[in-house]
């Protein structure tokens, strides 16, 4: 037989595996599915976990430090990528006014269609109130010509 | 630093450079209507520093006990190739030395040069008064000096090559600088493309001398470490052992540089371009087209009169091509009616002339040659800025059925221009009678000697001479009779009929003194001496024929026989003009009255046409050429095109494919990512599952 | 030691069970403009990660699996909460317990310092960051765009087919011993295998952990020794990264930024 140690350290590591996959998996989709340029970010950073995990993973079954040394890497590029993408975000947010990434389609060819929204929710009201966070910062003064064709304020 | 010949030649070329650069940069922002001045200034100061290195080549030439005079100064090494070539068993260099020569040849050439340089720049001054291009006119007569100095300076026939490029790209310039005008534009093109087929020739030659003796250099150059003195084609060894090549090189190398020599000199059938030269302004008709850049082409023959020497084909072929050139033009210049037309005809025409002294190779037919080139420069100058001047005048009418009878109004024009008619026709004590008498004496004693090869060949070209003699005679007064005999009549165009401002007269006063007198200072004096000191004129081949000459180191003596045919032919010719065209008849009447006849409307049209080589050219070379140049075209355009244009359809139409792709969602292109991915993690998986198990 | 990837014979098929199930389930969660069938897809992701915890190995001993299955399941379900969730600050929450599940396992892993990275760095710096920016943009709560997804189906299948595969790759990882056994879930263990032979140990020679023993200082002399030149590359990375991000926010400045005017201010 073999060592009954090292069976569990293979079961542990491929538990790890399973989960890391896992998480990818879902952070995959919510990239692939979701609109809202912030929530594909975090669903980025959540791919970025699972792949984290599965090196931690190895990192213990190998007995070496590499796949810790990865994952702090992992983490500084996340921070810059962070840093990047949202001061990003940010900007298109005052370019465009929402953070809808089909706002940002125009980088298409000429002659293909504009994506569309097929279906429009049937309990869409636009009046309903949800939490938000509390606005920082002076409330600016609204005016009238502005919120023509602003969404919000 | 007057006293160094060294000195001296490096400056003569270096001071039109110098205006070239002043009048290129300052010319159009500062200069404006003063342009002339640094041209003014460093050709006449170039005139005299060669000048004085006349006199210093002169001094040390006829010093007792010695026989000829060169110096060489090498400014450095333009090009080395070692090992180049292997000649006779002997590897040497492919070296181009920057040195300049002085010699009596190069030193008489440059003082002329620089003369008739100097006064065309003072007659310009006046003569483009106004025009838009003042300092460009003069940056390129700068640089064309500058270029014609460093040709008949330099010792080397690469760097001859390059400077006679450099003056056919001056006369280019020059041709078409009012280039506005399509006919302008279009005569410098011509004149460039003929010169590319003589210098194709002169290319070859090259070539071909490079490949025979081992060297390009007229000088002998030191040998690279260890190796003997490499001995120059001109070398003073060479000369003395007359080590040439004969046979068929011997033929081909003289032939080859004569046809470079027949595109810059305009000789049949490279003539053509010539007298549609005369579209640039006229006092670069004078100093180009006339007394200096043409002349080039001699100055190269009697350069290389020791290889012309070795070969009698070579010889009578210069020498026909030049009496045949000269009968030609002669005829053509009897029916032109433009002024300077008739004067770039009778340029053709005495150049022909000097080709045919050069080709008896006789100590006496070079030295008519370059005689008659330095009279000529003078008198065609002369002749030349005349036809300005009355250009000038009738604002810019030059048809001579258009206005006669001008000596009431420009006296000066018209005393000079009868100083000039008698030189070039050939009048006693005229500069031309001279330098002619001395051509045809050479070609009388060549065809006379019965030892010679061709001499019947010879006896020929004489006769042609002396009726080319009466042609000349004939066609330089008709011109002065229809300019300025008959009543006064004027173009409309003249506004104010008036003689040229003094900037040009005074120049014409000069020239027609000097048409007057150089003809004096080389025959009675025997001026032309001088140029026996050149080594390379005095050797070889040249040298059997004429020792007792140079024994006696005295002057050629006078055919007094030839002098007086010749005589009475120029004074039949001016006779017969004077009848014509002084009668009560007028020219168009003359014509009617000639070509009344079958034969004589046949000739007359054949002359008025230029013997229709235009015509000719243009239907043997310009058309079958321009029916290539369509071919090609099409096949460009249909062939290569079609390719081309196929090759940037197919990646257009892939593309076009993959456009339906770039639909701008962002996720779209993940999806894309991850199927990709998808593909790649399941084939390993596979391949795992069906390689293993 | 030599790792190989021996391929199953048969495909685990409660696996691709529960992977067909959190395909669908997801499918179903996410918005579609509609929330009928959402209680039917969180019942199916329940089924699919149930049948997920089943598939995975018990471990030493109970404490362990009990820690370990907590750990896992947090992790899980937050991650699809993060997914799934409408509101954006509703997913920023989600994913923070998602960064909370994911330290405790490397904590199980002996990886202290990772986990308490990724709560300082990811759960307090990134995540905050993420907030501070949706507090800046403040979207409306439950925005058109927050209610619909791209391609759900083709998403969620895309999401299935990749789990399959990174299922069946995890579950093929096998190694074999020193003496050429291959020691892995699928494959049967030789029975004349000498069971004495330890052949892989994260313990030393005193039986320690060599991950857990001073595992701080030594993953900083790692970090600072072996890989000092990334330690710098990063650093530098970090500070081009501010920089960027300073100079994109400053360029978009330009248009559109909100200005509080003096009127604005004397109002305040």
């Amino acid at each position: 037989m073999p060592d009954a140690h090292a069976v569990s350290e293979v079961h542990l590591l491929q538990n790890y595996l399973l989960i890391g996959g896992l998480l990818f998996v879902i952070g995959l989709v919510g990239f692939l599915s979701r609109r809202n340029m912030i929530v594909m970010f975090l669903s980025a950073e959540m791919m970025l976990q699972g792949v984290s995990v599965s090196l931690v993973g190895w990192g213990r079954f190998h007995n070496d430090w590499g796949g810790q040394m990865l994952v702090i890497f992992i983490l500084t590029v996340a921070a810059c990528e962070a840093a990047i993408a949202l001061a990003l975000i940010q900007m298109l947010f005052q370019r465009g006014g929402n953070l809808d990434v089909a706002l940002w389609q125009r980088l298409r060819e000429d002659n293909q269609p504009a994506y569309v929204d097929r279906e429009i929710p049937e309990d869409y009201d636009p009046k309903q109130i949800f939490p938000t966070l509390t606005p920082a910062g002076i409330d600016p003064k609204i005016r009238e010509e502005e919120t023509i064709h602003r969404t919000h304020v | 630093m007057f006293n160094s010949i060294e000195k001296l030649m490096v400056l003569i070329p270096s001071l039109p450079l110098a205006a070239t650069f002043v009048t290129a940069i300052l010319g159009k922002r500062w200069l404006k209507e003063r342009s002339h001045w640094p041209a003014l200034v460093c050709i006449f100061a170039a005139f005299l520093v060669s000048l004085r290195l006349l006199s210093l080549v002169a001094d040390e030439s006829t010093r007792p006990g010695v026989a000829g005079f060169e110096r060489t100064v090498s400014l450095g090494n333009w090009v080395v190739v070692e090992d180049a070539i292997k000649v006779d068993g002997v590897t040497r260099d492919f070296a181009v030395d920057i040195a300049l020569r002085s010699d009596p040849l190069t030193a008489i050439m440059l003082s002329m040069v620089t003369f008739v340089a100097t006064l065309v720049v003072v007659y310009a001054s006046g003569y483009m008064h106004g025009d838009s291009g003042y300092w460009r006119f003069f940056t390129y007569v700068s640089l064309f000096v500058f270029s014609m100095t460093m040709l008949v300076s330099v010792s080397n026939f690469l760097l001859l090559y390059v400077f006679w490029e450099a003056v056919g790209v001056c006369s280019y310039l020059l041709i078409g600088f009012w280039f506005e005008k399509p006919e302008a534009a279009a005569a410098g093109k011509k004149a460039f493309l003929v010169n590319r087929i003589g210098d194709f020739g002169f290319a070859i030659g090259i070539f071909l001398i490079f490949v025979t003796y081992g060297t390009l250099n007229f000088h002998n150059t030191a040998g690279s470490a260890g190796e003997p003195t490499v001995i120059g084609i001109l070398g003073p060894e060479r000369l003395a052992a007359n080590d040439y090549v004969a046979g068929i090189i011997g033929t081909a190398i003289p032939l080859l540089l004569f046809v470079g020599a027949c595109g810059k000199s305009a000789q049949f059938p490279l003539h053509v371009w010539l007298p549609d030269a005369m579209e640039g302004p006229t006092p670069v008709s004078a100093l180009i087209h006339a007394a200096t850049m043409v002349t080039a082409g001699v100055y190269m023959v009697t350069r290389c009169t020791p290889l012309y020497a070795m070969s009698d084909i070579a010889l009578i072929t210069v020498s026909s091509i030049g009496g045949f050139t000269a009968l030609l033009a002669g005829l053509i210049a009897l029916t032109q009616t433009d002024l300077k037309r008739v004067m770039a005809y009778s340029t053709v025409s005495q150049l022909g002339y000097m080709f045919l002294g050069l080709g008896t190779g006789l100590l006496g037919g070079v030295t008519g040659a370059m005689f008659h080139l330095f009279t000529h420069a003078f008198f065609k100058a002369l002749l030349f800025l005349g036809a300005g001047s009355v250009m000038h005048a009738m604002h810019h009418v030059i048809d001579m059925r258009r206005f006669s009878g001008l000596r009431h109004i420009m006296p000066w024009t018209h005393w000079t221009f009868w100083a000039g008619c008698l030189a070039l026709a050939g009048v006693f004590p005229f500069a031309g009678f001279f330098s002619k008498d001395m051509i045809l004496g050479a070609v009388h004693d060549k065809a006379h000697d019965h030892a010679a090869a061709f001499h019947f060949g010879y006896s020929l070209l004489y006769y042609s001479g002396l009726f080319t003699a009466f042609l000349t005679a004939f066609y330089t007064f008709r011109a002065l009779f229809l300019t300025f005999f008959g009543p006064l009549k004027t173009p409309a165009e003249a506004h104010h009929p008036h003689e040229s401002p003094r900037s040009m007269t005074v120049p014409l006063a000069i020239l027609a003194v000097c048409a007057f007198l150089v003809g004096w200072v080389g025959e009675l004096w025997h001026g032309y001496t001088l140029l026996w000191h050149t080594p390379s004129l005095t050797a070889g081949a040249v040298a059997e024929t004429a020792s007792p000459l140079l024994t006696a180191h005295r002057g050629l003596t006078m055919h007094f026989d030839v002098a007086a045919m010749s005589t009475v032919v120029a004074l039949a010719g001016i006779g017969l003009a004077a009848f014509m065209y002084l009668g009560k008849k007028t020219e168009a009447e003359q014509v009617a009255e000639f070509t009344s006849t079958r034969r004589g409307l046949w000739g007359y049209k054949l002359s008025l046409n230029k013997f229709y080589f235009d015509e000719i050219y243009q239907a043997l070379f310009v058309l079958p050429l321009r029916g290539l140049a369509a071919l090609s075209y099409l096949v460009d355009r249909y062939v290569i095109d079609a390719f081309v244009n196929f090759c940037g359809w197919v990646p257009r139409s892939v593309g076009l494919l993959l456009r339906s792709l770039q639909t701008g969602m962002v996720q779209f292109y993940a999806m894309a990512m991850v199927l990709g991915m998808l593909v790649l993690l399941g084939s390993l998986r596979l391949a795992n599952l069906f390689g293993n198990s | 030691m030599m790792l190989t990837a021996v391929a199953l014979s048969t495909i685990d098929k409660l696996a691709l069970v529960a992977c067909f199930l959190l395909g669908l389930g997801l499918w179903m969660l996410l918005p579609r403009g509609s929330s009928r069938g959402k209680a039917f897809g969180l019942v199916l992701t329940t089924v699919s990660l149930g049948l997920f915890a089943v598939r995975l190995w018990p471990l030493d001993d109970m404490v362990s699996d009990i820690v370990f299955y907590i750990m896992t399941a947090v992790t899980l379900v937050s991650a699809i909460g993060a997914v799934t969730m409408q509101s954006p600050v509703y997913c920023a929450i989600w994913f923070a317990l998602t960064l909370l599940g994911t330290a405790g396992l490397f904590f199980f892993q002996g990886a202290q310092f990772l986990g308490v990275a990724t709560i300082v760095v990811y759960a307090g710096a990134i995540l905050v960051t993420f907030l501070f920016v949706l507090m800046l943009c403040n979207p409306e709560g439950h925005s058109l765009y927050d209610r619909l997804s791209w391609e759900a189906g083709l998403s969620a299948g895309t999401g299935a087919l990749m789990t399959i595969l990174l299922t069946w790759t995890a579950a093929s990882v096998t190694f074999a011993d020193a003496r050429g056994n291959t020691v892995g879930p699928t494959i049967a263990v030789r029975e004349e295998a000498p069971a004495t032979i330890p052949f892989q140990s994260s313990k030393d020679a005193q039986g320690r952990n060599i991950l857990a023993a001073q595992h701080v200082e030594k993953l900083g002399i790692e970090l600072f020794t072996k890989h000092l030149l990334a330690v710098e590359v990063a650093g530098t990375l970090l500070l081009v990264a501010l920089v960027g991000a300073v100079a994109i926010v400053a360029h978009g400045r330009t248009s559109g930024m909100p200005v509080i005017t003096e009127e604005a201010r004397r109002d305040a």
